[in-house]
């Protein structure tokens, strides 16, 4: 069963994240901002993270950069999911190290697309 | 959140031999040592007119640890310039800046009162999100108020779903048909329509009569 790591500080979107992917058979763990997932994923294997941008104590863009400096977990797929949906946030994202960059709400068909195409379950 | 800091140790016996008047203070806020940079924006702390100064130098301020003590003093002088001088900052693309915003505007919710609808109307709808955010923790009376106007009437589904999230925790059994209306305004948008359930759960669930 692949792994996946939910960032992000609105409860209700990791709810409703972990609620569409367990239905397609995927394991969900979730952290409320990214020093809490940099935490968890140094202590438990995911598979890929989705990671939101604005949050307290570690914002997205600074929690990917962190995975990427980290040896034991830059090879981790990273999707960004954020309500900024202007070209500069995505390009951000990209240069921080996302493999992409999602804008909120993301459609639940294609939530379950981009992470079966990234942990290579498509 | 890390950033704010509530209480600092002493500051150099050098320092203690620096003008600590309002020019002083000013003056060494330009330093290129962030340790004297540091002190001086915590003791400006007592100088209400250096808020806007301290705010100007937020937006340049790399060092994170001068970077708190700008908004610990920012937080204590709490007053108009103070606020006046962080809403900009909103806007600001370094994402670590803004949430230090929004952190300390919640702790200013009597001056920021007058600003909030002004806010939660401003052109750029990150600036409406990033607003609800700080009404995540401000403790002013008219907050499920403010909520429920964004849920009646902002036009982005995302400032929407962020309100009606908060909505969730403050929101009192009235707001539920506003709440239970809003997924129809965004063509039944599914995460809208999940977040709708969960508020109305979740204010049913605490007001049980």
């Amino acid at each position: 069963m692949k792994q996946i790591l939910v960032i992000d500080d609105a409860a209700t979107v990791r709810l409703y994240v972990r609620q569409v992917l367990e239905a397609e058979g995927f394991y969900v763990d979730e952290a409320t901002n990214g020093l809490e997932g940099l935490e968890k994923a140094l202590s438990h294997h995911f598979d890929l993270v989705l990671c939101d941008v604005n949050m307290p104590v570690m914002d997205g863009y600074t929690t990917v950069t962190k995975f990427r400096q980290e040896r034991t977990l830059a090879h981790i797929p990273i999707v960004m999911i954020s309500t900024e949906a202007k070209k500069k946030d995505a390009n951000r994202a990209f240069a921080a190290g996302a493999n992409d960059y999602l804008v909120k709400p993301v459609n639940p068909d294609k939530l379950i697309l981009e992470v079966r195409m990234l942990t290579g379950e498509g | 959140m890390a950033l704010i800091k509530k209480t600092v140790s002493a500051p150099p016996e050098e320092h203690r031999h620096s003008a600590r008047d309002l020019s002083g203070l000013l003056e060494q806020l330009r330093s290129d040592k962030p340790d004297i940079r540091r002190w001086a924006a915590l003791d400006l702390s007592e100088h209400s007119e250096a808020a806007e100064i301290l705010c100007r130098c937020l937006e340049e301020e790399q060092n994170m640890a001068v970077r708190d003590a700008l908004f610990t003093s920012l937080i204590r002088i709490n007053n108009n310039a103070a606020v006046k001088g962080l809403i900009p900052l909103l806007k600001s693309e370094d994402a670590a800046l803004r949430n230090g915003v929004i952190e300390a505007l919640r702790q200013m919710p009597d001056a920021l009162a007058p600003y909030m609808q002004d806010m939660l109307h401003d052109p750029d709808s990150d600036v409406r999100i990033f607003t609800v955010n700080v009404l995540e923790s401000l403790c002013h009376p008219m907050t499920p108020e403010w909520l429920l106007g964004v849920i009646e009437e902002d036009t982005h589904i995302n400032v929407c779903a962020t309100a009606v999230d908060l909505l969730a925790e403050v929101g009192s059994p009235e707001m539920i048909a506003s709440i239970d209306a809003l997924p129809g305004r965004f063509a039944n948008d599914p995460f809208l329509r999940f977040a709708a359930d969960i508020a109305i759960r979740r204010i049913r669930g605490a007001n049980p009569n």
